[in-house]
């Protein structure tokens, strides 16, 4: 104060003038600027990491979603059904009427394919599927029915670039006499390539015929799964958290349970597996390879997070709310039940979908109960099917990437993207949740 | 005014509403009401002024036991409503506080729309046999609580959307649509404005014709307006309670007369 130049002439600037920032405002500056360089850099990092991985997936899996095909019509006559299924060999009769018919079409077509050869194209499926519809469709013999069989995994993999006339000279499931046979016959439209529905309906299929393997029977399984954790963890861990959260007596057993809750949450997933082997398969019976037992060991992996983000959306409710109404004389579950779970809601539906969908992704416990099982037959509807036995889609990824034949690779990369669909929408659930009931009032 | 009030008191015959005697709060090791005795009368205003931390919000929360909400307190001693024990063993504190209702310090309004927060009390205790009995309540109520002018048009609105006066307006018509015998009020206009304390102020003055109100404020000013009687606590201590004109004029215990002229708190 007792500066003299303080009330000097204003022609030089004052030491602290304000319009130089000093040496500490500008090193906190700087400081704040490295700051946002160092978070944008962070952030530039994972979505680089995310786009590369993303694209990975898609370049890979998306093959797994077209599927080179063999169309052409096929009569089937009595007789030679009747005869095929007197066989001893049932598959290579009906084989027999296929290369017969497609001997037929081909002349008409007049391409210089030799039907040998053609056949050779054919899935392995391809016998077994013209039996079930011959068994099936008796009205229908004596009149040519249009018939699309899919093309075998290597000759779909010459479509998509995996496999290559140089490729087809060493290896001994596919000849250049083939994928010439198939480059002449899809220019003659006989072999065409489209969306592949059966990769997302069909089961699984065995090493040699990865053209027939699909996602059915995991996608089912999965879905159990989800209904059983979603009945199950959803009510027993809200429950729990409530009464923990509103109505446990602050004494060291609650600790205790508290601590232990904190503690399962971080539990290696795997244990849980070996913890259902023991008590639901072992010492309950269930039977193994069953939803109902992939649900109940994924609901025991699922509810310490359900618990905890219910209990953290409970903690954030502001207790004026309780108070106003125990004020009114609402009794506590009341106040609980009227007023603090709706607001609530939002935070708890947001760490059930959290939880699902960590549940959707989980693998290593399923394998411990069984659920790498190979798997064709469809389970049941519920409740019944959650007895029968299923596949899980991170199960089936991992069993696809185990398969000696690189067409299952692409299989694999394209059960990826389902199963990312399937978590996108449930996130999408989650915020489409939030948003409405945040709004209702 | 205070001539008015004064001739007033002396023509009220002041029967005894509510009744403590001998009550000790502790929380945990503190001791933080201390052998308070009082009463209560009926249809007047009871002021409870003193510095903070003096015990006064302990004390009104003892009244309706919404300390029972807190694990830690410990009330021992004496408190009855109309020569009735609110803590003994069969007393249950969700119908005790249907009868000794409470507005606090924060407006606390439910994230309902205005008509939800007004007749939830009436719903849970079965007060209303259909619609029209019970639109009837939350109109009386909101009248009472003179913010139906206000708020008669946008019943379906979130309270929450209200101003902070009207809030506080809402929750008190919201204590009162449940009728209450008795009306605590903790601290009600610490959150508001000096216009909106001063609507609220009218309206206790007013509440004073069907409940007995009782009101906790750090404004002496404010416990000289609304209140006919006042009681200073001190340190847990019930210091000196009598007419509010009295303790303000003549106050009998020099602590009284240091925080009233400012000399403490």
């Amino acid at each position: 104060m007792t500066d003299a130049t303080a009330s000097g002439a204003p022609a030089t600037a004052p030491a602290n003038s304000l319009m130089a920032p000093d040496a500490r405002t500008a090193r906190r500056n700087a400081a704040e600027k490295r700051f946002r360089a160092y978070g944008l850099g962070a952030i530039a990092v994972a979505f680089g990491a995310l786009v590369v991985l993303l694209l990975s997936i898609l370049s890979n899996g998306l093959g797994a979603f077209t599927q080179a095909k063999l169309s052409f019509p096929v009569t089937l006559q009595a007789e030679q059904v009747a005869e095929a299924e007197g066989a001893l060999l049932k598959t290579s009769a009906y084989k027999a009427m296929l290369q017969e018919a497609l001997a037929a079409y081909l002349a008409e077509q007049g391409t210089d394919v030799d039907a040998e050869v053609a056949i050779s194209l054919l899935s392995d499926e391809a016998a077994a599927t013209l039996r079930e519809f011959a068994l099936a469709n008796a009205d229908r013999y004596g009149e040519p029915v249009p018939f699309t069989i899919l093309a075998n995994g290597r000759i779909d993999g010459f479509f998509k670039g995996r496999v290559t006339y140089e490729s087809a000279e060493l290896d001994r499931n596919v000849s250049p006499e083939q994928l010439r046979a198939a480059e002449s016959l899809r220019d003659a439209g006989v072999l065409t390539a489209g969306f592949n529905w059966s990769f997302i309906t069909a089961p699984d299929a065995s090493d040699n015929r990865v053209e027939a393997a699909g996602l059915g029977v995991a996608m089912l399984g999965s879905l159990y799964m989800m209904l059983v954790v979603l009945v199950l963890a959803l009510p027993i861990g809200v429950a729990a958290s409530i009464y923990l959260e509103e109505f446990a007596p602050q004494n060291r057993l609650t600790d205790l349970i508290e601590v232990n809750i904190s503690n399962l949450a971080a539990v290696p997933s795997i244990v849980f597996g070996i913890l259902g082997l023991a008590i639901f398969i072992n010492w309950a019976g269930l039977p193994q390879s069953a939803p109902i037992v992939g649900g109940l060991v994924l609901t025991l992996m699922t509810l310490p997070t359900i618990i905890i983000a219910t209990r953290a959306a409970l903690k954030a409710v502001p207790p004026s709310i309780r108070d106003a109404a125990l004020g009114l004389g609402a009794s506590k579950m009341q106040s609980v039940f009227h007023h603090v779970l709706p607001l609530a809601m939002p935070g708890i539906l947001t760490g059930t979908i959290i939880g699902l969908a960590q549940a959707l992704g989980e693998t290593a416990p399923l394998l411990l109960i069984g659920m790498v099982a190979f798997v064709r037959e469809y389970p049941d509807a519920p409740p019944e099917g959650l007895f029968d036995p299923a596949s899980a889609l991170p199960v089936q990824i991992y069993n696809w990437t185990q398969r000696a034949d690189p067409g299952f690779f692409e299989r694999a990369s394209g059960a990826i993207i389902v199963l990312l669909l399937f978590l996108l929408v449930m996130n999408l659930t989650a915020i489409f949740l939030r948003r409405r009931f945040e709004r209702r009032w | 005014m205070n001539d008015m009030r004064l001739t007033e008191r002396v023509r009220t015959e002041m029967a005894t509403k509510m009744q403590a005697r001998g009550v000790d709060v502790h929380y945990g090791d503190t001791h933080a009401i201390k052998d308070v005795s009082i009463d209560i009368p009926d249809r007047t205003v009871t002021a409870f002024i003193g510095p903070s931390g003096c015990g006064k919000s302990t004390f009104l929360r003892c009244l309706n036991r919404m300390n029972d909400t807190i694990p830690i307190a410990r009330v021992t001693g004496d408190i009855t409503l109309d020569g009735e024990d609110v803590y003994d063993r069969r007393v249950d504190p969700v119908q005790l506080r249907a009868k000794v209702g409470m507005v606090f310090q924060k407006p606390n309004p439910f994230p309902k729309s205005i008509y939800d927060n007004v007749a939830y009390g009436p719903r849970i205790h079965g007060l209303s046999r259909n619609k029209a009995e019970l639109d009837g309540i939350v109109e009386q109520s909101l009248r009472r609580a003179a913010l139906w002018d206000e708020a008669k048009d946008r019943l379906d609105q979130p309270g929450t959307g209200l101003s902070g006066g009207q809030q506080q307006r809402l929750c008190i018509a919201r204590a009162v649509a449940t009728s209450p015998e008795v009306l605590l009020m903790d601290e009600p206009c610490s959150a508001l404005d000096p216009i909106a304390t001063g609507q609220v102020e009218e309206l206790i003055d007013e509440l004073r014709q069907n409940f007995t109100v009782v009101i906790v404020t750090h404004s002496m000013q404010q416990a000289a307006r609304v209140s006919q009687r006042t009681a200073f606590f001190h340190l847990g201590n019930l210091v000196e309670y009598g007419e509010t004109g009295q303790i303000f004029t003549q106050p009998e215990d020099p602590r009284t007369e240091s925080y009233i002229s400012g000399r403490i708190g």
